[in-house]
């Protein structure tokens, strides 16, 4: 700002002009924006507050002025964290190992080619391929693959679970379990190549969700009858949510065994699937009784 | 004492916020993306062209009018003509608030002449504009950001000023203004970095004061 006016000013000096320059005049005066307070208005519905504590949906949540409450705010952006820090995280390499898993890999060589490639993330690369035609059982009615898919975290906190009691449960059904396997930087479909590859009659990848608000932990499981590259989604039957505030991992299981037995049955998957009579066969699993009231896990706190 | 700022006088500022579709056509303006007008009338002109173009930088306002009155601003037409009227036009009298803004700030602590001899006879106009505005820059034959040094002085200390300045800095000439203009004054648009269109603006500034202190040089043993 006046920067010609400190040049002249420097030249005055060097010329022998001895007296300061006048000042500039001063810069208009910037009022300040008035300040208000506008007091929390909570929401005035009965329905929208009973509806609210019946569910982790957002109802009920108020305003203040024109805008969310600041516990509001905060709450979706901590949230919103949670979710992009599962993305974030990625499965150790020795994760398999360490717990009695044959551990394979996808293409991907790293994590954000993971988030970018889908394509890659569909198949085995070569030495994965080689270790799974060597180690693993082949011929075998149930091959489970759990992965890591879009939320390692999910993967790591309730992955083994998921695969024991779904293990557990086709084995219950008479169904041959074979090598459980884990793959890391897999998309769905990779199942088609590991099925493929050991002649299974059912793929099941379990696999990390698409984490979406403060739900960084769910897994979602997707079957498909004579798995082969090139199946589509309408060849697939998937099961989503499986975390303790959506399907509990245990009832899980029971409900993927029943729908792979199922598939063995008819012989087909995906849309074709007769489901209408599956209900019997669920048992316990099948259990739409009344649930207690869910509330949305507060991780803010804001002094009221 | 020297180099004293002559502080511009803004002898008007006016706004129509709906202008007249024939006045928009006949002062330069586009019925189709302008509606309204701000207007300014200054008694120095040099200064209110920077300051027009410092409104570009500041609004989305068009420099549609600017030109200066003959003979300057002692001979000026009546007490709120001055040496020159700028229009600025724009879609909004919001954006026209926002650009006045910006030129009233310019010709109040930035652009303006300096008083080349003690009795304030010569004046002496070396602005440094460090950003072009899309203005000036479209005058000048120049680029928006660029910086351009705007020398301006009575015809003989301009023209050897001009000369020093060339010869002071790595610049080059993007116009010259020989004399006569409307005012009578000569002007030249250098251009180059920023440090030498400083660097000009000062060689220019010294030889002005020189020259006014010393008009016959040498050749006439002055």
């Amino acid at each position: 700002m006046a920067r010609t006016r400190e040049l002249v000013a420097e030249l005055r000096e060097r010329l022998g002009g001895a007296a300061p320059q006048p000042p500039p005049a001063p810069l208009p005066r910037v009022p300040e924006p008035p300040v208000r307070v506008f007091p929390k208005r909570h929401e005035g519905s009965r329905y929208a507050r009973e509806t609210a504590a019946h569910t982790t949906a957002l109802l009920g949540i108020g305003q203040v002025g024109t805008r969310y409450a600041t516990d509001v705010v905060l709450q979706f952006q901590a949230e919103l964290a949670v979710a992009h820090e599962a993305v974030a995280t990625e499965l150790p390499e020795d994760w398999a190992a360490k717990n009695g898993l044959l551990g394979l890999r996808s293409r991907v060589t790293h994590h954000r080619e993971f988030l970018l490639r889908p394509d890659l993330g569909r198949r085995l690369d070569d030495l994965s391929l080689a270790r799974l035609k060597m180690e693993a059982k082949h011929g075998v009615d149930v091959q489970p693959i759990l992965a890591d898919g879009l939320s390692a975290v999910a993967c790591m906190q309730s992955g083994l679970e998921l695969l024991a009691s779904f293990t557990r449960a086709c084995e219950a059904r008479g169904l041959t379990v074979g090598t459980p396997v884990c793959a890391r930087y897999a998309r769905v479909w990779l199942e088609d190549e590991i099925g493929q590859t050991v002649k299974a009659r059912v793929a099941a990848i379990l696999l990390g969700e698409r984490p979406g608000l403060g739900t960084g932990d769910g897994l979602s499981a997707y079957l498909v009858y004579e798995p082969a590259v090139g199946k589509t989604d309408g060849d697939r039957n998937m099961m989503s949510n499986i975390h303790a505030r959506g399907t509990p991992p245990a009832v899980a299981g029971d409900r993927l065994a029943v729908l792979a037995r199922a598939m063995v049955d008819q012989k087909r998957s995906g849309v074709s699937l007769e489901l209408g009579h599956l209900v019997a066969e669920l048992g316990d699993a099948a259990s739409r009784h009344h649930r207690a009231p869910q509330v949305r896990e507060r991780l803010v706190e804001v002094p009221t | 004492m020297i180099l004293e700022p002559l502080p511009p006088r803004i002898l008007s500022v006016r706004r129509i916020p709906n202008a007249d579709p024939a006045l928009l056509l006949a002062y330069g303006a586009d019925p189709a993306r302008h509606r309204s007008l701000g207007l300014v009338t200054c008694d120095q002109d040099d200064p209110t062209y920077v300051a027009l173009d410092e409104a570009t930088k500041f609004a989305h306002v068009d420099v549609v009018f600017a030109k200066s009155f003959y003979a300057g601003a002692g001979h000026a037409s009546g007490p709120l003509s001055g040496e020159i009227l700028g229009v600025l036009a724009a879609a909004d009298p919001d954006e026209i608030d926002a650009g006045l803004k910006a030129l009233v700030r310019c010709l109040e602590s930035d652009a303006c002449f300096y008083g080349a001899d003690e009795a304030k006879k010569t004046a002496v106009f070396p602005h440094v504009i460090s950003s072009l505005g899309h203005y000036l820059s479209a005058a000048a034959g120049l680029k928006p950001g660029d910086s351009m040094a705007y020398l301006v002085a009575p015809p003989m200390e301009a023209t050897i000023g001009f000369d020093m300045a060339l010869k002071a800095a790595d610049v080059r000439a993007a116009k010259i203004f020989p004399p006569p203009t409307e005012t009578n004054f000569s002007a030249a648009w250098l251009t180059g970095s920023l440090a030498a269109c400083e660097a000009a603006a000062v060689a220019f500034c010294e030889a002005v004061v020189r020259v006014a202190a010393n008009p016959k040089g040498d050749v006439w043993g002055g």
